[in-house]
């Protein structure tokens, strides 16, 4: 028979069914959602990471020290900073890292990659815990500027959360107040929307001056125009704004610009942390393909200064590397669950065609009278099932086409694709097509004259 | 156009088989028209079906046409039932789900017919049944007479080398019973061969040759 008869024979006995053929579909249908949405939220979540570090230099290494009490108390405050460092909270915590995290500027340690790294950093190799209540200071930062070669720039900061008042706003918030030096703002990137960053001057003056990230602004005056030259209180202190700064969308040394609050590092020792601060000192690589060796003079400088401590020191590379890896086995792990609805969408269209087999024994009874060869019937069944799982990998896309913008209200980001949607129709349709063989064959070997006297 | 010789078949009956037909010779020639008459589990069934190829015989020779069947395998006996037999059913066995047209057309279809081409061709017979008024209708839209004439329409498009009938009356009342017995004799009349099997010896007398089917064994009447 011509696959084109075959084909108006299937289209015939589908549109008769209408609604068995939706019902057998609903695995498939939830199926193929289900792998669109995970391609479309993993490629989200790839294009995330990429959009945040799309401003991080990647010869940036970021030093902390965790120690007592201290730097867990700043660890606590960090993690409670905004969105985007809360990122970065599943992959140190998977790779059992939390060290890295808990300085309030740290990449989250360069053990993020694994878990046998993280003995390497925090020196637990041999069980010793660091015992000392070591703060980095600006001196260490210079030493390191001097002492290690292969070093274009370096800086210390710190971030703390802190309550402010001002602006528009009716009642204080909490933001992260980071506490920078005036590189600070060339080392990770920063750009001016309007003013100028913290000078060398406002800090060595301990100047109530503030630096808004542009969400902060927004959030506190409005817009960036009218958060420019205002005044807000910091821990019930006035900070007039020197500037605000473009939408970055980046987290550099664990800090989002774009929601924090810059003041000079040596005002924020004076007025707001004391000396209980756990600081990053951030050195950036001339070369970023001698990031390793800069890393290795860093350690010795550092064990020259302190010999009882280990340090947490995390580059840039390693740290995109961990969030591509943590986005992958997330997506990974979304996929696994998509081939499971599929293997069960695919024994429901089993169950359903062998119903059928059954239902049209006297049918396929006639058929073969006929002369309707085993393959006919075999291709006939086979491009039902095939048309069925079709029909519910296209109801799939459309759902998912219809869910996106539900998924995007929990602040999830979904990229939806071509290329996702033919990968959903294709597994769709395989799944039916595989699940719908067996049937298929069981109707093709079906005995004539028995199956025509099967009532 | 049909030579069977010493066939026999039986089927199993848990440890024993039961023979069903024991050595059968049988033949008919070309443009006959033959009934065969047999009560109810005389064999009569058992040898339409391997007649029509739909079984297969456990001994003897079947010729078709010139061809052994009993040396085809399931390829070629697919080929057989489409190309040289045309069926006509007690219960007709239509599709529920095809309309007149779609069921009349299937055996064209199976041989590689496309839908147009295989529609013009079978207009003729169409007419020649009075069903032109009828191709839209579903079987269960038609009376039993007409489902029997859609039957044979099925069964005579593909110009088959026989017309086989089982019980083609059995579920006609008495007039659309003589409607379709008169058939037979017109189609025989226009050189088609027919094997008819009946346990009525009413409609057995249309044909021009009776032939007995008794536990098994054939008698020419």
């Amino acid at each position: 028979m011509r696959l084109s008869e075959i084909l108006r024979l299937v289209w015939l006995n589908l549109s008769q069914n209408k609604f068995k053929v939706i019902l057998t579909s609903i695995g498939i249908v939830v199926g193929s959602a289900t792998i669109m949405m995970v391609l479309a939220i993993g490629t989200g979540g790839r294009e995330e990471v990429a959009e945040q570090f799309k401003n991080l230099n990647a010869g940036a290494i970021d030093i902390t020290y965790e120690g007592g009490a201290s730097s867990q108390t700043f660890g606590a405050s960090f993690s409670t900073g905004e969105g985007n460092v809360s990122f970065f909270a599943p992959a140190g915590a998977g790779d059992g890292d939390f060290g890295g995290s808990g300085g309030p500027g740290g990449f989250g340690g360069r053990g993020f990659e694994g878990g046998a790294a993280m003995g390497e950093l925090f020196g637990s190799g041999d069980g010793r815990i660091n015992q000392e209540n070591i703060t980095l200071t600006s001196e260490d930062c210079e030493d390191l500027s001097v002492f290690v070669p292969g070093i274009s720039d370096a800086t210390i900061s710190y971030s703390t959360n802190v309550s402010v008042e001002g602006g528009a706003m009716d009642s204080e918030a909490y933001y992260t107040i980071a506490g920078v030096e005036d590189n600070y703002a060339q080392i990770s990137n920063l750009e001016m929307a309007i003013g100028d960053f913290l000078t060398e001057e406002n800090n060595e003056s301990k100047e109530k001056l503030c630096v808004l990230g542009a969400t902060a602004a927004k959030e506190i005056f409005g817009s960036a125009y009218e958060a420019y030259d205002g005044v807000i209180y910091i821990d019930d202190r006035p900070y007039t704004v020197s500037g605000v700064l473009t939408e970055m969308g980046t987290v550099a040394s664990g800090i989002n610009p774009d929601t924090t609050i810059f003041i000079p590092y040596e005002t924020g020792i004076k007025y707001i942390t004391g000396d209980q601060i756990s600081p990053t000192i951030t050195v950036i690589a001339e070369d970023v393909n001698q990031v390793n060796e800069v890393i290795a003079n860093v350690e010795t400088v550092l064990a020259d200064i302190y010999p009882d401590a280990q340090f947490t020191i995390s580059d840039a590379g390693s740290k995109m590397e961990a969030a591509s890896a943590s986005n992958d086995t997330l997506t990974l792990l979304l996929i696994s669950m998509a081939v499971i609805v599929f293997v069960v969408g695919g024994i429901g269209i089993m169950n359903v065609l062998f119903v059928s087999v059954k239902e049209r024994t006297n049918e396929i009874g006639i058929l073969k009278a006929l002369g309707c060869s085993r393959k006919d019937i075999l291709l006939e069944f086979l491009l039902e099932a095939s048309c069925i799982s079709l029909i519910g990998a296209v109801l799939g896309v459309m759902f998912a086409l219809g869910i996106t913008p539900v998924v995007e209200t929990f602040s999830v980001r979904v990229s939806l694709s071509v290329s996702g949607a033919v990968l959903s129709l294709l597994f769709g349709v395989l799944t039916g097509s595989i699940f719908g063989f067996y049937p298929a064959y069981k109707a093709s070997r079906l005995i004539p004259v028995v199956a025509l006297n099967q009532e | 156009m049909i030579t069977m010789r010493a066939i026999n078949k039986g089927y199993m009956l848990g440890e024993e088989k039961l023979p069903i037909l024991k050595d059968v010779d049988f033949s008919v020639e070309k443009g006959e028209y033959v009934a065969i008459l047999g009560p109810s589990g005389s064999g009569k069934t058992t040898l339409m079906n391997i007649i029509g190829c739909m079984d297969v015989m456990d001994s003897g020779e079947y010729y078709l046409d010139g061809m052994a069947i009993h040396e085809t395998d399931e390829e070629e006996l697919t080929e057989v039932r489409n190309s040289k037999i045309g069926f006509i059913f007690q219960n007709y066995q239509l599709i529920s789900t095809y309309n007149v047209m779609q069921n009349i057309i299937m055996p064209l279809l199976m041989r590689g017919m496309n839908h147009k081409d295989a529609q013009e061709q079978c207009m003729n017979t169409i007419k020649l049944l009075g069903l032109d008024h009828r191709i839209e209708h579903k079987p269960n839209e038609l009376s039993g007479g007409q489902k029997q004439r859609v039957s044979i329409a099925r069964a005579l498009v593909g110009r088959p080398a026989i017309l086989l009938a089982d019980e083609p009356t059995g579920a006609l009342d008495q007039n659309s019973g003589k409607e379709v017995l008169k058939l037979f004799q017109e189609l025989n009349e226009m050189g088609n061969t027919i094997v008819m099997i009946t346990h009525d010896l009413g409609v057995a007398q249309s044909a021009k040759r009776i032939v007995r089917i008794v536990d098994g064994r054939l008698f020419e009447s």
